[in-house]
């Protein structure tokens, strides 16, 4: 069947910007409304056996994914300094592609818990940070996690974890089989009175909707699935977006600004093609799902006369709160070979220390994964009192099949001055102001990071590792988990987006992706972007229906 | 359907194994083409046979440097790998703004080394002297980047010119396949299973 196309003269009902986790969704639920949907896409479209087992591309070259050299960003960790560009890769990292970050994650799906909707509720104001609660409660999106699992696809053990929230459905596919690092942490763990249990993962164990079983390349975060095992937008719901023949995907097209008349309406995207030949698409409405980076910066570079802020700003919240899933490792060494460059990165996962303990005293709390990274990403680091170089270096070249990391996965709080604006020189090779990224972390961040890298060490000692390295706990200079940039909220006066995802200050723009979140979870937001995604494409197609957009 | 490569053909077994055979017949050629594309084709992308960034001088240099950084011996070290063929075509191509600043560190280095002795070369130093040399500039960016590059080219594709006939990753235990299947390592080979908790009730489609 041939892909639906609309001209830019036409005005589709929706425009949706971005392609990734919440876009696809977005546009598949709305067109499914039958809705005329167009998908703007500022990456190529790439079919599966473009995608390749080279480690170097993905991740040394920005094979996919945003590229200093043409979308530069500035960084700064004290509002006072002037930022300054960073090279090599960008702090705020994502996929520039159809399918965006949902094709290159490790797709480790974990949904929030029911503590991480009410925190502020439970523990009370935090210096230092804006912790809020969520406008919605965990019980508002359950049968939306639950649609992402089965819809998408997810793979797991419903009831395995003593620390599941009630959940209404099991998982559709079983877990994916055991790695050694998994057995390995589960060893551990369990030695300690811990409850490691299989890792949620939208990767397919067995066939699912067409789709292929993974065949264990082991290439999974930074990469795309040449079989089309991974969950990944431009596999599963955009392909039904256009089956519905009212959605076009239009890829290598860059939305730069909102169109605004003078009733205070979006009236469309201005954007450039594929040529960098200006276009404009007239639409009833907007949804921006063009992730926790570029939405702020795409609302902000839309001021205009009566929205000088930015657009949807009367808040001033817009690129605020930015925050990221602040973690802490080990890495550890066994007798035997572990091949971990072998299987789906993650196979166990942990949440005994999900909530956050005020007996620590301090904030946080996340979860634990057994990984490891590839072995082009792995040689670059010795651990301390490893030659870097000569023999001995060698050798520790020949040992990387023996080593395995346990990854803590966790909490950044909302801070007012860590944020993503317009740097004020910087620019695209498209012209257009680039973002400035402005973050540091939460003391209680970086207290929490070191508390999980003690927790990591014991559960690798407990395994009967031959040698453990602590991680170590840097200050945060960027992030792929792109969160909080333009949170939800009942509140015109302190939120972006209200609890349906509609702008506060623009009736027919809506907003939907990492940026939405008020929390930042425990380190796996990809399942809770996509919940929000389903729940705000019912709702919006609601709204449309009623013709109240 | 019979494949090129002894990965390509395990491949084949191992896609068989996993899936129905329903779906594998149905998909059969998008996957094989994915198998033949996807980065693991030994007959396409030749890597390079000649050097086009650096002259012979500096060549042989770097090539010294990086052959100490993972010296030879029992296994393949940087000189077997052909690790300067992928640091010739990376400055030449990919990461080529990075050449002025690497072309001063090493003017650099070859200027300070030579006026240390007598005007020889550091290449034809004997390999007493180039340790010794480089444990006292193993800490200025040129070295870096020369170990930096030459980790990247023992273990990037072959492609791109070093890791020449998956050197680097013999040295480190990676096997080339395209895919795998469990047990993947020693320690998940005689894993019994997952064993619920108590007051659990893992439940399943």
């Amino acid at each position: 069947m041939a892909r639906k196309t609309y001209r830019t003269s036409e005005t589709v009902d929706f425009i949706v910007v971005g392609s990734g986790a919440a876009g696809g969704i977005v546009a598949r639920e709305l067109a499914r409304a039958g809705n005329s949907v167009v998908v703007m896409e500022q990456g190529p479209r790439l079919a599966s056996h473009e995608f390749e087992h080279d480690e170097l591309k993905y991740r040394f070259l920005s094979g996919i994914t945003n590229d200093p050299a043409t979308s530069p960003q500035s960084f700064r960790s004290d509002p006072a300094q002037k930022a300054a560009p960073v090279a090599g890769r960008n702090p705020l990292t994502y996929a520039k592609v159809v399918g965006g970050s949902s094709s290159h994650f490790n797709a480790n799906f974990w949904r929030l818990h029911e503590i991480d909707f009410i925190e502020r509720s439970r523990l009370g104001a935090i210096a230092g940070a804006d912790l809020v609660d969520w406008p919605i409660t965990y019980a508002e999106l359950e049968p939306y996690y639950t649609k992402v699992e089965w819809e998408v696809g997810v793979s797991g053990l419903a009831g395995a974890s003593p620390f599941d929230p009630p959940r209404s459905k099991p998982y559709p596919m079983p877990p994916l089989p055991v790695k050694a690092s998994g057995v390995l942490f589960e060893r551990g763990a369990r030695k300690l009175g811990l409850h490691p249990f299989p890792a949620p993962m939208a990767i397919n164990s067995v066939e699912y909707k067409g789709r292929s079983p993974c065949i264990q390349c082991g290439l999974c975060g930074g990469f795309a699935c040449e079989v089309e095992a991974k969950g990944s937008s431009v596999w599963t719901v955009i392909p039904e977006a256009e089956a519905t023949g009212k959605c076009e995907v239009r890829a290598n097209a860059y939305v730069f600004r909102i169109g605004m008349n003078k009733a205070g309406r979006a009236t469309g995207v201005h954007y450039f093609d594929r040529d960098k030949k200006e276009q404009f698409q007239k639409a009833r409405a907007v949804v921006v799902c063009a992730n926790g980076s570029e939405t702020p910066r795409l609302l902000l570079n839309s001021a205009t006369g009566s929205f000088a802020q930015g657009l949807a700003n009367s808040s001033g919240a817009v690129g605020k709160y930015l925050m990221f899933n602040k973690g802490g490792s080990a890495a550890a060494r066994f007798d035997k070979p572990l091949n971990e460059y072998k299987g789906a990165n993650v196979t166990r996962i942990m949440h005994d220390y999900y909530d956050s303990d005020p007996k620590r005293g301090f904030y946080g709390g996340g979860g634990f994964d057994a990984r490891s990274g590839g072995p082009l990403t792995w040689g670059q680091s010795v651990p301390k009192g490893t030659p870097s170089w000569g023999p001995g270096f060698k050798e520790y070249l020949e040992s990387y099949t023996y080593w395995m990391t346990v990854a803590g996965h966790g909490t950044s709080l909302a801070v007012e001055t860590n944020r993503v604006d317009i740097d004020p020189e910087l620019k695209d090779t498209w012209g257009v102001p680039a973002m400035r990224v402005t973050y540091k972390d939460h003391p209680d961040d970086i207290s929490h990071a070191n508390w999980q890298v003690e927790r990591a060490v014991e559960i690798m000692d407990a395994a009967g590792a031959s040698q453990i390295v602590p991680g170590e706990v840097g200050n945060t200079s960027g992030g792929v988990h792109l969160l909080g940039t333009c949170r939800m909220g009942n509140d015109p006066r302190t939120s972006v987006v209200d609890k349906y995802h509609r702008s506060h200050d623009v009736k027919n723009l809506f907003l939907c992706d990492g940026s939405s979140m008020v929390t930042s979870g425990r380190g796996q937001p990809t399942q809770t972007i996509e919940a929000l995604a389903f729940r705000a494409g019912e709702f919006i197609a609601k709204f449309a229906r009623a013709n109240e957009i | 359907m019979e494949l090129p490569t002894a990965s390509r053909r395990k491949f084949l077994v191992a896609i068989a194994n996993l899936g129905s055979t329903g779906w594998i017949a149905m998909n059969w050629p998008q996957i094989a083409y994915a198998a033949q594309h996807g980065g693991h084709s030994d007959a396409n992308d030749a890597p390079p046979t000649r050097l086009n960034t650096l002259s012979p001088a500096e060549a042989a240099d770097i090539e010294a440097i990086a052959g100490q950084i993972v010296p030879s011996g029992k296994t393949p070290g940087a000189k077997e790998a052909r690790v300067i063929y992928f640091i010739d075509n990376a400055l030449g191509s990919f990461f080529g703004a990075q050449l002025p600043s690497f072309r001063q560190g090493m003017a650099e280095f070859q200027g300070r080394f030579a006026k240390a002795h007598g005007g020889k070369p550091f290449a034809a130093a004997s390999d007493a002297m180039q340790i010794a040399w480089l444990h006292d500039v193993d800490r200025t960016p040129f070295f870096m980047a020369v170990r930096r590059l030459t980790v990247l080219g023992l273990i990037a594709l072959p492609k791109y010119g070093g890791n020449s006939d998956y050197a680097g990753w013999n040295l480190l235990g990676v096997e080339n396949n395209h895919s795998w299947m469990p047990p993947f390592g020693f320690y998940d080979t005689d894993y019994p299973g997952f064993e619920p908790y108590p007051g659990t009730k893992p439940y399943t489609a």
